[in-house]
């Protein structure tokens, strides 16, 4: 019965096929995409609860399909499981895609290539779902990879638009750095274990072992010359940390995902909110015994977490896109989920995965709804007092405002205060001060949003604002819902998520802390109420090309937030142009003067040759006759002189 | 008996006037003739040594050579004739036009 999880994937697969051969009109393509992925939600719905009927011991479902490779040392079955972890993020991809496509039908109605959008937006669920339900690392990247394909085609998906296109090279070209850390590190697990299975599974009769219980057979063993050795673990640990930096946009590798909201708004909630980006902190909780052998790394996890969650944190205060503030607030949030992988509290890592990406694409799908109903605007300059012209609208993102501010009882929160209680009871002083600070500036941030938005007046008149159609705002009233009632998965006093992963990641459950908790929520709630009111009070000095209210108190950082640390820039400079310099060399001197001249050289070479030989032809008789007569006397002098 | 080197000497001077005569002059019928005079020379060595050796088998040889010589004469007038009949000079350095 196991071949049954296969209708997971399989189904947003379907759909994927029918849109690219079969569909050539809008409506049956959203209604065959959406269907499809709702159905898959509702078997992975059933896979679970069957999973949850399971002992404890057993509860992993594994079904292979094919003998991918087999070639005597190196095995990789095709196949993919369901276990506690892989259920919860199959659920969340299955249940907010579902719907996001929902969604989709009315944000791209009228858009002349919608059918291919649905395919693409199908195949990324697909390739989601081998991500997080592939049963060996090479499973995993190929999810892995086909989750960045289908982001560099979505995010250039109106790729008349230069901007669009460029945003999508770049984010496939900065992924890569990640992936060609992370082959590396699959590489490194198979010389050090000789498979790349996670858990021991059965192909074809035969047993292939796993590794992530074989993990302490390798802590001790060094790599590296004797005079700098290296732990194994720290090595594997390592580099599999630099791929989830790029699929997960952590420093320094998070320039992407900013440009990447040049896609369409359901895309960005998605992929660059939900599912995609999760990918990274999905991947090494999986591989969460290699990290835990590491610690080392583990540092390293917390602190490029810690400052990741900052850096973007301020620069989203000075964003006025309102896509581009969300965008470095997913981040900001993946900054958090990735320190708590450093703190090897990996139940609250997924946890916030889990809230977040409920309110986050609750977020982006409101402001999808605002794009639209503003006629297309995004600079929230031009916005203001839309609270009265899009109502649904306004309850639902002021939900997923109060979420991601963490002002309880909503989900964001609890995840994100168990995240700081976790750093508090282990002591981790300096993050946790970081990661603090950095809620406080969320907080701020979404006040600031929410005041631009939707208070105040309306500061441009070029469009008459309206409220989406219902297919757009029910989804929107869904993960409303959600972001309300989503904090119930892991309560301090009910720990149903820790004890649902219990069998994957063996963690206990963290204390409570009364005073963080209380202190956290004050803070958030003030932050916003400071936010909203700077943003209120001074609204009728916001306009285009002026400069930001608060730019009176901050000076010139501000221009730094804004364009996130020079981080961009510094890349432009010290990267891309001597890149750009050394490609425009190779192709305008190297090539055609050095290999084409090498080349050509050769027979330029020989021609010149010839027509020195050619000399030797002057047709004059007597010119023969005395070489050879020269020729004649140096044999006879030879055979005279060494014939003695 | 006069010394068998004496011979060889003047057969090595008639070779090497020969050679030059090849070498140096222009008119076609003068190297014509200084090839004769070559081969004449090698005539007069195999002769010089014949003698000496008592054997019959260099004056043999120098049959051989004559009638070379002959056959070669016969050749190279009637070359010469048939340049001088399209180019209208003997000059050697005048057939140069196979050049490369």
């Amino acid at each position: 019965m196991e071949w049954f999880i296969w209708l997971i994937p399989l189904l947003p697969f379907i759909g994927f096929l029918l849109n690219v051969f079969a569909i050539r009109r809008e409506r049956p393509a959203g209604l065959v995409a959406s269907g499809l992925v709702a159905a898959s939600f509702v078997v992975t719905v059933i896979a679970s609860a069957a999973l949850s009927g399971l002992p404890e011991e057993e509860q992993r479902i594994m079904s292979v399909s094919w003998h991918w490779i087999n070639t005597g040392a190196l095995q990789v079955p095709f196949g993919i499981m369901l276990d506690p972890l892989t259920a919860v993020m199959a659920l969340l991809v299955t249940g907010v895609g579902a719907l996001i496509h929902i969604y989709s039908i009315g944000y791209m109605h009228g858009d002349p290539r919608v059918v291919r959008y649905f395919a693409y937006l199908n195949l990324f669920i697909t390739m989601m779902l081998f991500l997080v339900m592939g049963n060996n690392m090479l499973m995993l990247f190929l999810g892995w990879e086909g989750v960045g394909l289908c982001s560099f085609l979505l995010i250039g998906f109106w790729f008349e638009r230069a901007e669009a296109s460029d945003a999508a090279v770049k984010a496939f070209v900065v992924n890569r750095i990640g992936d060609a850390a992370f082959i590396l590190g699959m590489l490194a697990i198979y010389a050090s274990f000789g498979t790349l299975n996670f858990y021991p599974v059965s192909v074809g009769g035969q047993l292939q072992p796993g590794f992530l219980e074989r993990v302490p057979e390798i802590i001790g063993r060094t790599v590296g010359p004797t005079w700098q050795p290296f732990a194994l673990t720290t090595l594997i640990s390592f580099l599999l940390l630099i791929g989830a930096t790029g699929k997960s946009a952590q420093f320094p590798l998070f320039v992407w995902l900013p440009d990447a909201m040049a896609g369409p708004t359901p895309v960005s909630a998605l992929i660059h909110a939900a599912t995609m980006v999760t990918g990274g902190v999905y991947m090494m909780t999986r591989n969460e015994a290699l990290f835990a052998a590491s610690p080392a790394t583990q540092s390293w996890v917390l602190w490029i977490g810690a400052l990741t969650a900052f850096i973007a944190g301020t620069s989203a205060i000075a964003q006025w896109d309102i896509k581009r503030v969300l965008a470095y607030s997913t981040v900001s949030q993946l900054g958090f989920m990735v320190a708590a992988c450093g703190m090897g509290a990996y139940v609250a890592a997924i946890f916030h995965l889990l809230t977040h990406g409920i309110f986050k694409a609750l977020l982006f799908l409101g402001a999808g709804s605002v794009i639209h109903g503003t006629h297309e605007t995004q600079d929230m300059r031009k916005m203001g007092g839309l609270r009265k012209a899009m109502p649904t609208t306004y309850w639902t993102y002021l939900v997923g405002a109060g979420a991601l501010a963490g002002i309880a009882p909503l989900a964001g929160f609890w995840s994100k205060d168990e995240i700081l209680a976790h750093a508090l009871s282990h002591d981790h002083w300096p993050p946790l001060i970081i990661l603090f600070l950095t809620s406080l500036i969320t907080a701020f941030y979404m006040g600031r949003q929410v005041a631009l938005i939707f208070f105040g007046q309306q500061r441009d008149s070029h469009y008459h604002p309206h409220e989406s159609g219902r297919v757009m705002t029910v989804p929107l009233i869904v993960l409303a819902i959600g972001a309300i009632i989503g904090g119930a998965i892991n309560l301090p006093w009910g720990h149903w998520l820790t004890d649902w992963l219990k069998p994957v990641l063996h963690e206990e459950a963290g204390t409570f802390n009364l005073a963080l908790a209380l202190i956290a929520t004050a803070g958030a709630v003030g932050m916003s109420y400071l936010g909203w009111w700077i943003y209120t009070r001074n609204a009728a000095r916001i306009k285009v090309g002026g400069k930001d209210p608060a730019y009176r108190y901050s000076g010139d950082i501000w221009d730094g937030l804004e364009e996130a640390w020079y981080l961009d820039r510094l890349y432009q400079r010290a990267i891309v142009r001597p890149f750009q310099r050394l490609g425009s060399f190779l192709a305008g001197v190297f090539d055609p003067q050095g290999i084409d001249g090498l080349v050509l050289g050769v027979g330029v070479l020989f021609g010149r040759a010839g027509e020195q030989v050619r000399r030797f032809q002057s047709g004059y008789v007597r010119t023969y006759a005395l070489i050879f007569t020269v020729g004649v006397v140096i044999v006879l002098g030879f055979v005279l002189v060494f014939s003695r | 008996m006069v010394p068998t080197s004496y011979y060889i000497i003047l057969s090595a001077a008639l070779f090497a006037i020969g050679v030059l005569g090849v070498l140096i002059r222009r008119n076609a019928l003068v190297v014509f003739m200084s090839v004769e005079l070559m081969l004449n020379a090698a005539n007069l060595a195999l002769v010089a040594f014949a003698r000496e050796r008592l054997s019959i088998d260099g004056q043999v040889l120098v049959f051989f050579v004559i009638t070379v010589a002959a056959a070669e004469v016969a050749v190279g007038l009637a070359l010469l004739v048939a340049i001088f009949r399209t180019r209208h000079t003997t000059d050697v350095d005048e057939v140069s036009t196979l050049r490369g």
